[in-house]
Parts: structure tokens; C-alpha cells; sequence
């Protein structure tokens, strides 16, 4: 049996009104799934498909850029000290700049104060800008990325001297 | 003066179709690619590829003296922008006519006329057709709040020179004017380089319809139906259809005879779209703006029209005629396109760039694929986020989305975030199966359901 699409449209509209968060109304060749519910973002129905779990394959050593790590989140970051600072590190791959606009001042140079909370440059991925964050506070004490270059997952963009230690000493 | 070696000025899954195009034609094609793009697809499947620049578009796909010198080495007659990019710039049409290169495309007089809106609204005035309460270019916040006072609350900012949603702004009442007025100002300043604003009214319960057109400078025009892209996510479409499920038959005939009128009126050639919102309770359709480019949604409506629309381009672009009249070109079904994209919706849409490890796409009939990616392709970081157009065809709406369902259930890929579960669950959500939205039904819909990460992605993540 076929039904017409007013037919099918008939009975959508029936059970509209109906408690349901997920149904499928398979009618002949006509495979309707109808939704109320939530999202899922794995499918449902791909219990035939080996689940594409990204985690396991650690990405390529030859491949050069280290896009889409599935793995870590970057917030550990300051985790690393370098030459007695704090790092840095880009929290995606993509393009670096270091103004908010061709031509305008830098986010922040060399010796600049920074908090936590201070937007040190922008990261562009598929047209998508990206603030990169701090997340330190203290003074810039290197500068490592220049304007435009290409940048790496986890690269390190600055290294900050951390300011705690910094009041200490001033008290 | 036929076209035979045509330089594909493009990437991604547009420059392989038009690739595809040519080789249908026996066309000689040479691709266009920069750096990141070596191992592309379009780039091993062209006659020859010539290499025009780092991966940065602005030294390659968006440098015209590259693109014009490799086109003028490889000794290509004729020139196909794609969408995106270069596609809309009056001077890459320019430099290929100095060049002697055919532009496969408008003349740079329509691309400029309407490039910007408020000349494009003028025109579609002067030729009859109706365009929405609004206005011409205004000054500043002071004259936008008089005109908004006669046009009514809510009121639409918009850029002159826009695209993409920069410099749009819906203001709701008077008080939130003046900022609203100085913010789309900066924003259409910093993307265009021109901060032209207009006001327009704005329509609550809308729905974006387009018209496909087909000049071929002879004086033929033709439509090629319409195209249903309500579904937007920040002014990007999402899903298209064709044809305009909410459009009575009267209503229909009347909006493609509104676009035949713009396209022949200012004397257009090649292919082209016109942009109309239509009022839904009012059942009322005004001119939006023109589109001169071959459009991302164009094979919905050759999956119902059969017609191939980037080979008439080559054609036209050639100086032939119009391979078929208005009478001649029928339409049968339905047809819905997913835009795929590399991204994570459960990460606010966040880019998912790298390699892709399994790209399993449907296949069946009535199925088709638009795509240049591959089990093992990785994915630039460097430019947009689309990776595949799945295509369905039905006999009717509902078979198209049952289709279109099965289809996306059956779309596996592995390595990399993609859209393939947000589209999952905009198309099973019952107003869809139904056809019941509007074009803020999706932005509604997402800000009622959270995306955030279920326990399943985080598994993963």
C-alpha cells in the first residue's frame, strides 16, 4: 500500500498532538523518522558501523599540521615552564594575527601587562576567528608567533612571567 | 566563438563539478590551486593544475593578477569563478576581458549594479517588481529613525554592499536604533569597505525563496523554478528545496515571471539568482536582492529540471543560444540539499579541520553527491567549512525528507567533526517533516534545544 503525501501529512498531523519524542512511520518504500526529542550527536541507527571513535589513532608524526587533536582540551596549558615562564600555547591550528584589524596596534608586545582574562591575538580556522586567551597573569617576557604566520595546535605563541612571583618580590 | 580550455579559478567541490562540466562538454580544464590544496581532488582531476599562491586566500584564490597570469600561461580562453571568492568582484570579470579571457559569468556592469543593494532594489522598482517598505541610502541614525517611524517596528538595518549577514541588524523599537545603526555602520565598513546603510521592514513570518535564471545574451531568458532556503543558521542557508512547497500556484507564477522581468530588463547573461522574502500571512513576495554567480543550492533545481545549469553556463559563455525555451524545460519531484560542513554543533559549530580517517557517503538512487573529499583527504584549516552537498530527489516533499533521512543515517565519517547529526536532527524534527518553519525557525529551534555535549560526544572528546 502507498499513501499520498496528504495522507502521510494527515497522520502527522494526528499524532501531533500526541506524547512522543521519537517515532518512525514506515509506510511502503516511505521511511519517516519524526523527532520531538533532543540531540543526539552520534546517530542512533549506526549500531552497523564500527563507531568512529577519534580518540585512538594518535595523529600521524609526518603529518605537519596537528589539526582536530580529538584528544586534550588546551586549558593545561600553564601547566609547562618555559625558561621560567609561562606558555602560551594555541588552542587550535590556524592563522595567527596579532591586531584585530590590518594596520591596528597589537594585541600586546613585549613587557605588556596581562591578566587572565586579556585577549592576546586572534586565531582564524575556516574563516571562523577565534580570541586566544591568556589565561596567565604577569608580563609578556617573550614574543614567539609573528603576524599571520601559520600556527600549530599547542604551539607556543608567548611565554608570560607570571605575576605572583613578580608582587612578591615588589612587597 | 566556442570555449575550450576553461581555467577553473575555484577549489573544493564547486571547481570538481565544474571540472565535471567541461569533461561533459569535452571542455579542457585547468585547475586553479594554492599550497594547502595540492593534493585536491580538482587539483589530480583537471588536465592541469597550475599552482597560484601560498594557502592564504588572499595570495591565491582571491589574487587576481595570479589567477589571470596562470590563466594567461595555460592558455585557457575562458575563465569559471565558482562561487565564493572571486566569483562576485567586478574586477576579475574586468581583467579577463582585457585579457581576452571569457568570463564564465555576468558582465562586470550587472556584477557591480547589483552588487549593491539599494541600485538593485531601484532597478527591480523601476521594472515593476515589487520590493519591501524601505528605504534609499540613509545618512545617519537620525534619518533612519524617521524612516522607521513610517516603514513600522521591527525594522531591518541593512549593508549596501552586504553578503553573509555583516552589517544586518533587526531593531525592535525605537531606543535600540542609534546603536544598532552605529554597529552595522562599523561592521558593513570593516567587511566591504563601505558602510551604506538602508533600512528595509521587516518581516517576522518569512520565508526565503529564490528564483533560478538563465540568460544566454541573445536576448533569451528563461527560470529554472524556484528554491525554498528558509533554513539559515547567522544568514548561512543550511537546507535548500526545490521547489517552494509554500507557494500557491499563482504565487509561483508570479515571482519566476517577477525574476525572468529583473534578468531581462537589465540585460543579463549567464546564470544568476534572484533573492525574494515572502510574507506568509500576508502571502506577499518582495525583491531581496540579485545573486550573479552560480549559487552553492543550484543542483536542487537541476534534480528537478534534469538540466545540467553549469554546463549551460560553458554553453553561454561560448555564444550559444539557450539549449532549451521556457516551454521546453519541465519539472517533475522534489529535491532537498544538506550542506554538509566540518564542524562540531555540539561545540557551537565550532571548525573541525584534519584528516578525515573514513568518508563513507550514501549511495542509491536518487542520491546525489557534490564533493571533493575522500577516505584519507585532510581537510584545510584554511578555508570555509564546506565539505559535501547531499542531494535527494522524491516524488514528492515527503518521500524527498524520508529520503533525505535515510540518506544522512547512512552518511559515516570518521577522523573529523562534521554537521552530518545536527542535520540528522533538523530534518527528523516533525515542523520540518511538515514543512511548517519560516527562516527564523532554525535559529528558534536551536536556541530552545542545546547541542551541548551529550555524554556520547564527550565519550569521545
Amino acid at each position: 500500500m502507498e499513501l499520498t503525501q496528504d495522507e502521510v501529512l494527515k497522520i502527522l498531523d494526528l499524532i501531533e498532538k500526541s506524547n512522543f519524542d521519537y517515532m518512525q512511520l514506515q509506510v511502503g518504500e516511505l521511511k519517516l523518522t519524526v523527532s520531538k526529542g533532543n540531540y543526539v550527536p552520534q546517530s542512533i541507527a549506526a549500531s552497523d558501523q564500527p563507531q568512529p571513535v577519534a580518540k585512538p589513532q594518535t595523529p600521524a608524526k609526518e603529518s605537519k599540521p596537528k589539526e582536530k587533536t580529538p584528544a586534550p582540551k588546551p586549558k593545561a596549558a600553564a601547566k609547562i615552564n618555559v625558561a621560567g615562564g609561562v606558555p602560551i600555547n594555541a588552542p587550535m591550528v590556524g592563522t595567527f594575527y596579532a591586531a584585530p584589524e590590518p594596520g591596528a596596534a597589537p594585541f600586546v608586545k613585549l613587557g605588556a601587562k596581562i591578566d587572565e582574562e586579556t585577549t592576546v591575538g586572534l586565531i582564524e580556522v575556516m574563516k571562523v576567528f577565534n580570541a586566544v586567551q591568556s589565561r596567565v597573569n604577569g608580563v609578556i617576557a617573550d614574543v614567539r608567533v609573528q603576524n599571520g604566520q601559520f600556527v600549530e595546535y599547542g604551539q607556543t605563541l608567548f611565554v608570560v612571567k607570571p605575576e605572583t612571583a613578580a608582587k612578591k618580590k615588589s612587597r | 566563438m566556442t570555449v575550450s580550455r576553461v581555467f577553473v579559478a575555484n577549489r573544493g567541490e564547486i571547481a570538481l563539478r565544474v571540472i565535471n562540466a567541461c569533461r561533459a562538454l569535452g571542455v579542457e580544464t585547468v585547475a586553479a590551486y594554492s599550497e594547502a590544496d595540492k593534493d585536491s581532488l580538482p587539483a589530480r582531476a583537471a588536465d592541469r593544475a597550475v599552482l597560484i599562491g601560498p594557502a592564504r586566500a588572499a595570495d591565491s584564490y582571491l589574487n587576481i593578477e595570479s589567477i589571470i597570469a596562470a590563466a594567461k600561461k595555460t592558455k585557457a580562453d575562458a575563465l569559471h569563478p565558482g562561487y565564493g571568492f572571486l566569483a562576485e568582484r567586478p574586477e576579475l570579470a574586468e581583467a579577463c576581458a582585457k585579457n581576452r579571457i571569457k568570463f564564465i559569468g555576468p558582465s562586470a556592469e550587472s556584477i557591480r549594479q547589483m552588487g549593491n543593494k539599494i541600485v538593485a532594489r531601484s532597478l527591480a522598482k523601476k521594472f515593476g517588481v515589487p520590493v519591501g517598505a524601505g528605504s534609499e541610502k540613509i545618512r545617519n541614525a537620525k534619518e533612519a529613525a524617521k524612516i522607521a517611524a513610517t516603514i513600522g517596528y521591527p525594522v531591518l538595518i541593512k549593508a549596501a554592499a552586504g553578503g553573509g549577514g555583516r552589517g544586518m541588524k533587526i531593531v525592535s523599537a525605537p531606543r535600540e536604533l542609534q546603536r544598532s545603526f552605529e554597529t552595522a555602520a562599523a561592521e558593513a565598513g570593516a567587511a566591504f569597505g563601505d558602510p551604506t546603510l538602508y533600512l528595509e521592514r521587516y518581516i517576522a513570518n518569512a520565508r526565503h525563496i529564490e528564483v533560478q535564471i538563465l540568460g544566454d545574451g541573445h536576448g533569451n531568458v528563461v527560470h529554472v523554478g524556484e528554491r525554498d532556503c528558509s533554513l539559515q543558521r547567522r544568514h548561512q542557508k543550511v537546507v535548500e528545496e526545490a521547489p517552494a512547497a509554500a507557494l500557491a500556484p499563482a504565487l509561483r507564477a508570479e515571482i519566476q515571471a517577477a525574476a525572468v522581468t529583473i534578468a531581462k530588463k537589465s540585460g543579463y547573461e549567464n546564470a544568476g539568482t534572484i533573492e525574494f522574502i515572502l510574507d506568509q500571512d500576508a502571502e506577499k513576495y518582495y525583491f531581496l536582492e540579485m545573486n550573479t554567480r552560480i549559487q552553492v543550492e543550484h543542483p536542487v533545481s537541476e534534480m528537478i529540471s534534469g538540466m545540467d545549469l553549469v554546463q549551460e553556463q560553458i554553453r553561454i559563455a561560448g555564444g550559444a543560444k539557450l539549449s532549451l525555451t521556457q516551454a521546453g524545460i519541465k519539472f517533475s519531484g522534489h529535491a532537498i540539499e544538506c550542506r554538509i560542513n566540518a564542524e562540531s554543533a555540539a561545540h557551537g559549530f565550532r571548525p573541525s579541520p584534519g584528516l578525515i580517517s573514513a568518508w563513507r557517503p550514501p549511495i542509491g538512487e536518487n542520491i546525489r553527491l557534490d564533493s571533493h573529499c575522500y577516505s584519507g583527504y585532510r581537510v584545510p584549516p584554511y578555508y570555509d567549512s564546506l565539505l559535501a552537498k547531499l542531494i535527494v530527489h522524491g516524488r514528492n516533499r515527503i518521500e524527498a525528507v524520508g529520503r533525505m533521512q535515510q540518506a544522512l543515517e547512512n552518511f559515516h565519517v570518521a577522523g573529523i567533526d562534521t554537521t552530518i547529526p545536527f542535520l540528522r536532527f533538523v530534518t527528523q524534527r516533525l515542523e520540518y517533516v511538515k514543512g511548517d518553519v519560516n527562516t527564523r525557525w532554525l535559529e528558534a529551534l536551536l536556541a530552545a534545544t542545546p547541542l551541548g555535549a551529550s555524554e556520547v560526544e564527550s565519550a569521545s572528546a
